[in-house]
């Protein structure tokens, strides 16, 4: 391999690794936004994930409500869209299921319900796949735009190397940036966020201070899902998808939860990023089928050397 | 303005209360003392309705608490500062403030209460950027009695803010305690383990023990009672 190839090659995997970092770093806020404020482990956020996708696919091309939008900008409404709808679906799984087995309801007893947690959020994962496959079918979709299969070439300046921006990546990732930051903006700076971010911190306190404690872990709930749903709905115009796609992406998530240190909502974005750039760069050298192993041994890495993950902090007096 | 009445609570079915009545008007300082275990945080529970009661009654102006979710009780002006300060620690101690004016008479009052506040607790207004789980013992405390003070309290209950704290420190909680008594008007419910110094500030003092009311009175009646003299107050 020459050397123009070779920088041509890094470059490109330098700003895939951005583009679907970004996206990446979505998907995990959704589920770090969960973990982070109501402590409940989530099997089913593939799966939200899933929905978030074919939100999106019957907004933009089955139901045609949005058709009227082009193939240009459709699809990236109705990845957005997908974000209220998948809230709405989130929150009643929280009213419904796990609030049951969470929150104030649970507090204190031996298991803070996490063993109810996971065998309903796995119920739900498992429900989800195979009622998705007897509504959807498993023929994979796409929501096509013509965008994806366009991109802008950006000379480097070395003999012919260049770059390639996938526009409908590129799209999605402005999108994705730009969602992380008004969910960052709400939960630091506004009378919510912060009620959120008391709740998550100390129930009992909040309750004390006439927080209604369920109807935020409720609205987190909704929010964690309605926010992976954007970035399904997002990763849908570049990739093809069926009802069994999210259980590839759930790893994905733990892995960048994990990485940006538990309980660190924007944390988890750059968790997401570093997953992503790792995925993007370990193709350069590895074949497909080890690029999830690539994450894994940078994941194991990171935990030995930095246990409570990239951006895990303490507020705890030494 | 607050009046118990027979309250009961159980742990699943261990007795932490039996047959307690207390009453606080408005205006007034009461105190609560007795040993550890006797229910005084159960007591504070049960009246912020994080612990539900066995059987009972407790009114606030004449309403019934006990229809009413936690939640919706600090809405009423109700404000407690728990035992162990319970601080949000991830959250910088403004924004701590901020939670504790998060009913409307908070909100409404905010500008004024954060001021008072601060004038009360100038190291909060210092370290207000600064996250609250990074604070001194007794700066915690602060923060949680300001906290406190931010939803405009007709009742402000402090479970024993001394615990774990330096006498000198506890000395300064103690005069701001009083301060706002008296210059806020604001009616306290305390809970103390530090029994003379406490009485010494109350109008009126019950003396809990094993879940049952043993003696009330105010701080001369108390101080006159033997068993008070001997146990509590270590005097012969």
């Amino acid at each position: 391999m020459d050397i123009e190839s070779l920088i041509e090659n890094v470059a490109n995997a330098l700003t895939a690794g951005v583009t679907i970092g970004c996206i990446y770093g979505l998907m995990c806020i959704g589920l770090g936004l969960i973990f982070g404020i109501m402590k409940v482990v989530n099997f089913a956020q593939g799966e939200i994930l899933m929905l978030g996708m074919f939100a999106s696919l019957y907004l933009v091309t089955g139901g045609g409500v949005l058709a009227f939008l082009g193939p240009y900008v459709g699809p990236f409404v109705g990845a957005i869209l997908a974000g209220p709808i998948i809230f709405v679906v989130g929150a009643l799984i929280h009213k419904f299921l796990i609030s049951r087995v969470s929150g104030l309801k649970t507090a204190g007893s031996i298991d803070d319900g996490h063993f109810g947690q996971l065998i309903v959020t796995l119920g739900i994962s498992l429900i989800l796949q195979n009622g998705g496959m007897i509504v959807f079918g498993s023929t994979p979709f796409t929501v096509r735009t013509p965008l994806s299969s366009s991109a802008i070439e950006v000379g480097l300046g070395i003999g012919d190397a260049s770059v390639f921006l996938n526009k409908a990546k590129l799209i999605a990732c402005a999108v994705a940036i730009v969602t992380a930051l008004a969910l960052y903006m709400t939960m630091e700076f506004t009378r919510i966020g912060k009620a959120l971010r008391a709740a998550a911190d100390n129930p009992t306190a909040a309750t004390y201070m006439g927080i209604d404690v369920d109807k935020y872990y409720r609205m987190a709930f909704g929010m964690g899902c309605g926010i992976t749903a954007i970035a399904g709905g997002l990763m849908a115009t570049y990739l093809s998808f069926g009802p069994f796609v999210g259980f590839d992406y759930v790893i994905i998530m733990y892995s960048g939860v994990v990485l940006g240190g538990i309980g660190s909502i924007m944390g988890a974005f750059w968790g997401g990023l570093t997953v992503g750039f790792v995925q993007q760069f370990s193709a350069l050298i590895l074949p497909p089928q080890l690029q999830n192993a690539a994450i894994f041994i940078v994941f194991l890495l990171i935990v030995l050397l930095r246990p409570q993950g990239l951006f895990g902090r303490s507020a705890e007096r030494a | 303005m607050l009046e118990i009445s027979n309250l009961s609570v159980s742990y699943g079915g261990l007795r932490a209360l039996t047959d307690v009545s207390l009453t606080v008007a408005e205006g007034q300082f009461v105190t609560v003392v007795g040993p550890n275990g006797a229910g005084k945080t159960t007591l504070f529970k049960t009246i912020s309705g994080v612990v539900k009661p066995a059987s009972g009654s407790i009114t606030f102006f004449g309403k019934d608490l006990l229809s009413l979710s936690a939640s919706q009780r600090a809405h009423l002006g109700i404000a407690h500062v728990p035992e162990g300060r319970q601080v949000f620690k991830t959250l910088t101690v403004r924004e701590n403030l901020e939670m504790g004016a998060y009913p409307a008479a908070g909100q409404a009052a905010w500008a004024r209460t954060l001021d008072r506040i601060h004038t009360l607790f100038p190291i909060l207004h210092e370290r207000a950027g600064q996250m609250a789980g990074t604070l001194s013992g007794g700066e915690q405390q602060m923060v949680a009695i300001g906290r406190g003070l931010a939803c405009a309290p007709r009742l402000l209950m402090l479970d024993e803010p001394s615990m774990g704290l330096a006498p000198a420190v506890t000395d300064t909680i103690f005069e701001r305690v009083q301060q706002i008594h008296k210059e806020d008007g604001v009616t306290i419910l305390l809970v103390e383990q530090r029994v003379a110094e406490a009485l010494e500030l109350s109008d009126h003092g019950y003396v809990l023990e094993t879940g049952h009311m043993v003696l009330d009175g105010n701080y001369e009646t108390l101080l006159a009672d033997d068993r008070v003299r001997k146990s509590y107050l270590g005097l012969t």
